[in-house]
């Protein structure tokens, strides 16, 4: 017997060791591998964790509902979008499947809730019946005008931006082809395999040959790097001779003759805005470009843009040079650069920075954190814009673009007609415009890809949205 | 402070956690639901029958162990708070099976006349093991990957859980008379039979059970540690027979290894166990406040999981430090006991509990490969519970003997 109790004691000892070292492996297991475990993606938990406050609403700027949302369990809940495809570039998605995009990632965790978390918040949270939300976001867009714009690109590829040119607010930010983003999986395959990819939203990331509209830049770059350019007379013979194999045509091969500044802007003379690009030389050019945010990126906006570009050049090609002074060559714009360029001048040089989330709410509705305007740059002299506004007002009622013109207000603008590089394909369509001439509200660009002359189907766009815009 | 106080003080501590967890379950949804008043009354009736079993056996027979049934109601009271978190007619059921074990506990201690006297029924021990092994086998139906359940009239329970009871009683029977090695061929066919029955029904927790058990045995029978290394040995090479012989060993190898590579498929138990744990930390995110709905098995085999994650994994260091008391306190009854016989089962029966939680526990954290076995006491179940109890009862018999001796 006595053998039996030391070899039980024997045993305990063995047991022991073996209860310790599986206690010793869960210690090790819980304070080294425990986090790295909980991030995995097999964890639904993080799912629910997030799921648990119902998303907030993204309003338009007069608190019209653009997203709506509802529980449907634990793990999910469904997220539809009023508007549909109006709204899919400017609003993004939220999709258990492909992610996020747009406002709806970008304020992901302020749309969640998650951001601040204050202790009487905490201490609601307990005693609280009903499900928690998430902060909304009032955004910068209106309702009735990016509707206009979208039903006026009808089924043309394109883009339309108007802004707020005194505030930067972006008010219609729209890109064609569209999606549908409240049936995702339904229709990922056709969105995917699109050849014109619709799921790209061509407002900020498309680059596109800016053409005319880029004279306003040549413009204001000549006002104030070449003395007395307004009192001088060009003489435009419809071509601009660089050397043997090339040359520059105004558009359509017409001749001005003697014509001064002002003209050759309304008229959009390809010749003389060729001939400052010469004279400017890339250097200067390239300078007052850059004032007006080509090859900057935005910093902390709301959105990701594609950097607008403008190409630095050798002393010797001249070619390009005049080239760059029209807007083509390697000059490349994108849809929100325009705008910004055209309300920068509304609002006499100031360039302000666009945004599209004008307040964060609460679930009452009141706004805890607002949007501050914010100036990037002093992009030419109040006297200078003033003039550029002129010529701009003169193109619309003279000149290029009259057919944005409306018979209530004094609309501003300028046309462009951008080769696309392409042989055998129509020009894109451009116009870039602000109205009122006085006090201006909206600023516009527009693109339509392959549209054809500028002063064409994009100025009856703009007109048609500024119409909207500011009816009252 | 005598052993009396400590017994009470551990006691009252008991009740105190029992009110403690039903009040907290009873609370769960509030304020946005009405208070739980099932829990609440779960919590009475669990808190009675602890009560009442402990007052029979301290009453007529105070001189048993005092501490094998404390631990054993306190280690079931987690189970089923757990169980009712999860799904209350689970717990409910428990409840019944709770009953039911406490009952044959006291059953087994009021009329079991002395254990010396069982000694002798070796052959029928081994022919009951040998049944309720193969039952399994020939009737049995697949049950999370398993074939060791058999259903009679509705009713499902698993042979060789009652299988285990008698090879410890074979066992014991067999090895109170060593003398000489000629002694254990006998026994030692009878495990191989077991093992092999195991293995064909892919239960590889209870093979692994059953071999904890008798080399525990073979080695307080005869204190030769070449007999027990023999068993290692023999263990090895019939393991590696299997792993060639059969799949299913060789998947559950291979989860074990990379559970991560498995997650979507085979591994996706462990991974999800591992994951709940993990979430728990050492704290536990609070009863109601966790996810053991996505682990699976959540109320049997994984309840180690599901306990950690809500209540913590100091909860789960407990759990294990009370099995380790129990475990402690049932070999205490061994080297006391007045006969070879009694001192054999005793150890068999505490080994049983102990190599079961051992497997279990370390399956869920991968730590070995995972064998679908239950908890004792904890998971849901009345055949576990019921063998459990019985074994628990055996053991407070033999213990109190001890005294009675003295």
């Amino acid at each position: 017997m006595n053998d039996i109790s030391q070899n039980i004691k024997k045993v305990l000892v063995v047991f022991l060791i073996c209860f310790m070292g599986v206690m010793s492996y869960i210690a090790y297991f819980q304070v080294l591998k425990a986090d790295e475990i909980v991030e995995s993606p097999y964890n639904k938990r993080l799912q629910a964790k997030r799921n648990a406050i119902l998303r907030g609403t993204i309003y338009d700027r007069n608190m019209k509902a653009l997203t709506k949302s509802k529980k449907i369990n634990t793990l999910n809940q469904e997220r539809s979008y009023v508007a549909g495809e109006v709204f899919a570039h400017a609003l993004g998605y939220i999709n258990p499947k492909y992610g996020m995009t747009g406002i709806e990632k970008q304020y992901d965790s302020i749309l969640i809730g998650s951001d601040t978390m204050d202790i009487g918040k905490f201490l609601n949270s307990i005693t609280e019946k009903e499900d928690k939300v998430g902060y909304s976001l009032r955004t910068s867009l209106d309702y009735n005008i990016q509707m206009k714009a979208f039903e006026m690109l009808g089924n043309n590829k394109g883009s339309v931006v108007a802004l707020n040119p005194q505030s930067g607010e972006i008010l219609a930010m729209v890109s064609k082809p569209s999606f549908d983003p409240n049936n995702l999986e339904k229709n990922w395959q056709n969105i995917n395999s699109n050849k014109d990819i619709p799921l790209y939203n061509r407002a900020i990331l498309g680059l596109y040959p800016p053409g005319s509209t880029f004279k306003i830049v040549t413009a204001v770059s000549a006002l104030e790097n070449i003395n007395g350019v307004t009192s001088r007379t060009f003489d435009d013979e419809g071509v601009l001779v660089f050397n043997q194999k090339e040359t520059l045509k105004n558009f359509n091969g017409a001749v001005y003759g003697n014509i001064d500044l002002k003209k050759a802007f309304y008229k959009s003379s390809n010749v003389v805005f060729g001939t400052l690009g010469m004279e400017l030389g890339n250097a200067a050019l390239k300078e007052t470009s850059e004032k007006f945010y080509f090859n900057k990126e935005l910093e902390n906006t709301d959105f990701t843009s594609k950097i607008s570009r403008f190409p630095t050049l050798n002393k010797s090609e001249k070619g390009n040079m005049a080239q760059c002074g029209i807007g083509q060559g390697q000059v490349l714009a994108s849809p929100l650069e325009m705008a910004m360029v055209v309300a920068a001048i509304a609002n006499d040089g100031h360039m302000m920075k666009p945004y599209l989330v004008k307040d964060v709410l609460n679930e009452k509705g009141d706004s805890i954190k607002k949007t501050k305007t914010q100036e990037l740059n002093q992009v030419t002299t109040a006297e200078n814009a003033k003039l550029i506004k002129e010529y701009m007002a003169l193109t619309v009622s003279e000149g290029t673009g009259g057919n944005a013109a409306l018979n209530s207000v004094s609309v501003c603008g300028k046309t462009g007609t951008a080769d696309t590089g392409k042989p055998n394909e129509a020009p894109h369509s451009w116009f870039v415009g602000f109205a009122p001439k006085e006090n201006p509200q909206i600023a516009i660009a527009v693109i339509v890809e392959n549209g054809g002359v500028g002063g064409g189907i994009a100025a009856e766009i703009s007109r048609e949205v500024i119409r909207e815009a500011l009816k009252k | 402070m005598n052993s009396k106080d400590y017994e009470k003080k551990l006691l009252i501590y008991t009740y105190i956690f029992c009110v403690v967890c039903f009040g907290n379950l009873s609370f769960l949804g509030w304020p946005k639901e009405s208070i739980d008043t099932t829990a609440a009354i779960m919590g009475l009736i669990v808190c009675g029958l602890i009560a009442y079993g402990h007052f029979i056996i301290r009453k007529f027979f105070p001189d048993g162990d005092k501490y094998i049934q404390i631990f054993a109601c306190i280690l079931t009271v987690i189970g089923i708070v757990m169980l009712y978190r999860i799904d209350s007619t689970s717990a409910l059921k428990q409840v019944i099976w709770f009953t039911i074990g406490i009952v044959s506990f006291i059953l087994i201690v009021v009329i079991l006349p002395d254990l010396k006297r069982f000694a002798r029924y070796k052959y029928f021990y081994l022919i009951c093991t040998i049944i309720l092994m193969a039952l399994g086998t020939l009737l049995g139906q697949e049950k999370h990957g398993s074939k060791n359940w058999i259903y009679l009239g509705g009713f499902g329970f698993q042979p060789s859980e009652f299988g285990k009871l008698f090879l410890v009683a074979y066992l014991a029977s067999a090895l109170k008379k060593y003398e000489h090695y000629k002694d254990l061929i006998e026994p030692a066919i009878v495990v191989m039979i077991s093992l092999g029955f195991m293995v064909l029904q892919k239960d590889l927790g209870s093979a692994l059970i059953f071999f904890g058990i008798s080399v525990t045995m073979l080695y307080i029978a005869t204190s030769k540690l070449k007999y027990v290394i023999t068993c290692f040995v023999l263990f090895a090479a019939g393991s590696f027979v299997s792993f060639q012989l059969f799949n299913h060993l060789r998947v559950r190898v291979a989860i074990w290894k990379d559970v991560w590579a498995y997650a979507n498929n085979e591994g996706y138990q462990v991974v999800q166990s591992m994951i709940a744990i993990a979430s728990g930390g050492l704290f536990g995110t609070g009863l109601g406040q966790g996810h053991p709905e996505w682990v699976p098995v959540n109320s049997t085999d994984f309840i180690f999981a599901s306990i950690s994650e809500e209540m913590g994994g100091l909860m789960g260091f407990a759990i294990i430090i009370m099995y380790f008391l129990l475990f402690y306190r049932c070999m205490r009854a061994a080297v006391y006991a007045g006969d070879r016989f009694s001192a054999l089962l005793a150890v068999g029966y505490s080994s049983m509990i102990a190599t079961q939680v051992l497997v279990i526990v370390g399956g869920v954290i991968n730590l070995i490969p995972l064998t679908g076995i239950t908890l004792p006491l904890i998971s849901y179940g009345g055949s576990s519970m019921i063998t459990t109890f019985f074994a628990l009862g055996v053991l407070q018999k033999i213990s109190e003997e001890v005294i009675r001796r003295e």
